[in-house]
């Protein structure tokens, strides 16, 4: 920052070199990509069987949109993705405040707790499986032992969609714990200590300071989570493949059969930019909705 | 005691919670462990828990795949290190230059330029396409080009208009990973298929999935490397400037040294996001370069019931990342990341 207000290399043509090459390959895969399949979004194009590309306007679109499928898979998405995402918030919390008042043994705990994060999904999604499976798997031994046996977890919508979100919240929770816990730890000692002599309750401490003061790095890795959640395909592939029929179908998956299974082309770039415009509006109404919020605890 | 301590019952209270919440996330990597040494019938009669005791470990699974009994593993497993290995040091190599540039130096883009880009970009591929009568990826190629040379002529003339600053590029880099993959993905699909159709082979290459990988890992790279340069101290940098040294050689000679932790942790999470990807993998491989997760995926479908199997598999995809754990966590703990977080 300094040397820019001295200006001494301000002009120094090496930074074209230091930056073009990421500048390149970012437009060079994945602009020009963009540009092309918007373009096919507008055509209708099909590879089986194979006919001659035409332009149809806003075809593929309101087709789309008509289209009680898609409507069910977007609710199907909204769902997984705001209830994980509300829970892997509250036990991240949790965690993550036990974590920074020093329980023993906090740092065995961090390290462990970083783990799910880096396990490949569709690995995850097939431990699920075995888990899940209603006849041999250890939680079916556990809901027999209580009365319950053969629970349908993975062919039945309810009870499919709440594994899916179970693993979700296994696996996510690790790092909105980790933001939060980063951002625990840069609070002043003293408010604490302010707020202890004025005798307040852990209770009140934690509504009136803790919350309004994370508030701000909170509605970050919400916001982070939700978009990455909305994209979720490799844990529901593996676990019910979107069913039973397409119950449990998100978004990406499918736009995956469509494109893949189909090769509706046209279709499925209209598809995916529907996505990218739902993802668009519900980061913009969320971040409207909590900007008076942020704003007020400045 | 400071004031962050827990008195009472409320330590024993976070600590149970703490240990349940331990004893979620362990139980499916123990269970995936303990299921890969059963032997068939030892899943088939239902759920066993603790080697030894209840069941005994068999090494059947580890052996059949390792042996190459079970189709090809190797292959599947080579790919994924190759690629992942080179996309993320690709990533970061490219990534932590831009980075440096976005701190280091001022960069201004007047906003007209890039509406340019993408009205010749656009319109260049429609003409070719339905007027000329260019194929898809001729006309696509001319049209980046033409956009490209168009825009860096427009940004050497007084253009009106807003101007972009340094922050505004690192927020296009970034917002990149705002969109849904599955965008990208199809729309690379198509374009690899229409320069195969050219003679580019890029469909299940090498070359294909890893600069899509390198594409797609730069934002975050970007993101996390932007951070630590920032908070590098600028004296020595300067100190160097002094002595007249070239900015190329205070960035290899002098930053990258610095830097090591934050690009070694760069590159950990590059490597990790890499290994398990599933969607670009799904949709850009077919057979010779196909990764771990389609495998893993493929499992399922193929071999329904053969836990044993199935577990062992799942497994190989794992553990290198339960390493790379461990040594991240390691980097963690001397509050490295914390300046990536804020």
């Amino acid at each position: 920052m300094l040397r820019q207000r001295c200006g001494m290399t301000r002009n120094d043509p090496i930074k074209h070199f230091f930056i073009w090459p990421a500048l390149l390959i970012v437009l060079v895969i994945s602009i020009f990509p963009l540009i092309y399949s918007l373009t096919t979004s507008f055509m209708s194009l099909r590879l089986v069987p194979p006919i001659p590309p035409r332009f149809v306007g806003f075809g593929n679109y309101a087709e789309l949109l008509q289209n009680p499928r898609f409507w069910h898979v977007a609710w199907t998405t909204t769902i997984i993705a705001f209830i994980s995402v509300a829970l892997q918030y509250v036990i991240g919390f949790s965690v993550a405040l036990a974590l920074n008042r020093n329980v023993p043994g906090e740092g065995l705990f961090r390290v462990s707790f970083l783990l799910p994060m880096l396990v490949a999904p569709v690995a995850v999604a097939l431990i699920a499986r075995q888990i899940l499976n209603p006849t041999m798997g250890p939680l079916n031994e556990l809901m027999t032992f209580f009365g319950f046996p053969n629970l349908p977890f993975l062919t039945q919508t309810r009870w499919a969609i709440g594994a899916i979100i179970s693993v979700e919240v296994w696996q996510w929770t690790p790092f909105v714990m980790l933001m939060l816990l980063a951002g625990l730890q840069t609070l002043p000692d003293d408010v604490y200590e302010a707020a202890a002599l004025e005798n307040a309750s852990s209770w009140q401490q934690f509504w009136g300071i803790t919350f309004p003061m994370m508030l701000p790095i909170s509605v970050a890795v919400v916001f982070i989570r939700l978009i990455e959640s909305y994209k979720i395909i490799d844990t529901v592939f593996v676990m019910t493949g979107g069913g039973p029929g397409i119950s449990t179908e998100t978004l990406t998956l499918f736009a995956y059969q469509e494109g893949f299974k189909k090769f509706n082309l046209g279709y499925t770039s209209a598809l995916s930019f529907l996505f990218l415009i739902v993802i668009t509006v519900i980061g913009l109404v969320y971040l409207a909705i909590l900007k008076p919020y942020l704003e007020k605890h400045k | 005691m400071s004031v962050r301590d827990l008195k009472g019952n409320g330590r024993w209270w976070a600590l149970a919670g703490c240990l349940l919440w331990l004893a979620f996330t362990f139980f499916p990597l123990y269970w995936v462990t303990i299921t890969s040494f059963k032997s068939p019938l030892g899943v088939v009669g239902g759920p066993t828990y603790l080697p030894f005791v209840d069941f005994e470990p068999t090494l059947t699974a580890w052996t059949e795949l390792l042996s190459g009994q079970r189709g090809q593993f190797y292959n599947n497993f080579m790919a994924s290190t190759i690629i992942g290995l080179s996309a993320s040091v690709i990533a970061t190599a490219v990534g932590s230059m831009a980075a440096y540039a976005l701190v280091r130096f001022t960069f201004e883009v007047k906003l007209l330029t890039g509406v340019i880009f993408v009205v010749v970009a656009f319109g260049g591929y429609l003409l070719g396409r339905h007027v000329a009568g260019f194929g898809q990826a001729t006309s696509l190629i001319y049209a980046f080009v033409a956009a490209l040379a168009l825009a860096i002529g427009s940004s050497r003339i007084r253009l009106p208009g807003p101007v972009l600053g340094n922050d505004d590029i690192v927020f296009w880099f970034v917002s990149q990973r705002m969109f849904p993959p599955i965008v990208a993905a199809f729309a690379l699909f198509l374009m690899y298929t229409e320069m195969g159709k050219l003679g580019f082979k890029l469909v299940d290459t090498y070359t294909g999935l890893t600069f899509a990988y390198v594409a797609f890992s730069l934002p975050i790279v970007i993101w996390l490397m932007r951070d630590f340069f920032a908070a590098l101290p600028i004296e020595v940098e300067e100190a160097a400037m002094v002595d007249n040294v070239p900015s190329w050689r205070i960035f290899f000679g002098i930053v990258v040294p610095m830097s090591k932790p934050g690009l070694i942790a760069t590159f950990m999470i590059t490597l990790a996001f890499v290994w398990n990807e599933f969607l670009f993998a799904l949709f850009l491989t077919n057979s010779r370069w196909q990764t771990l997760p389609i495998l893993v995926a493929g499992q399922n479908s193929q071999r329904g019931d053969e836990w044993w199997s199935i577990s062992a598999a799942a497994l190989v995809a794992i553990i290198p990342m339960v390493i790379m754990a461990g040594i991240l966590s390691r980097l963690m703990r001397s509050g490295l990341l914390l300046g990536a977080i804020k």
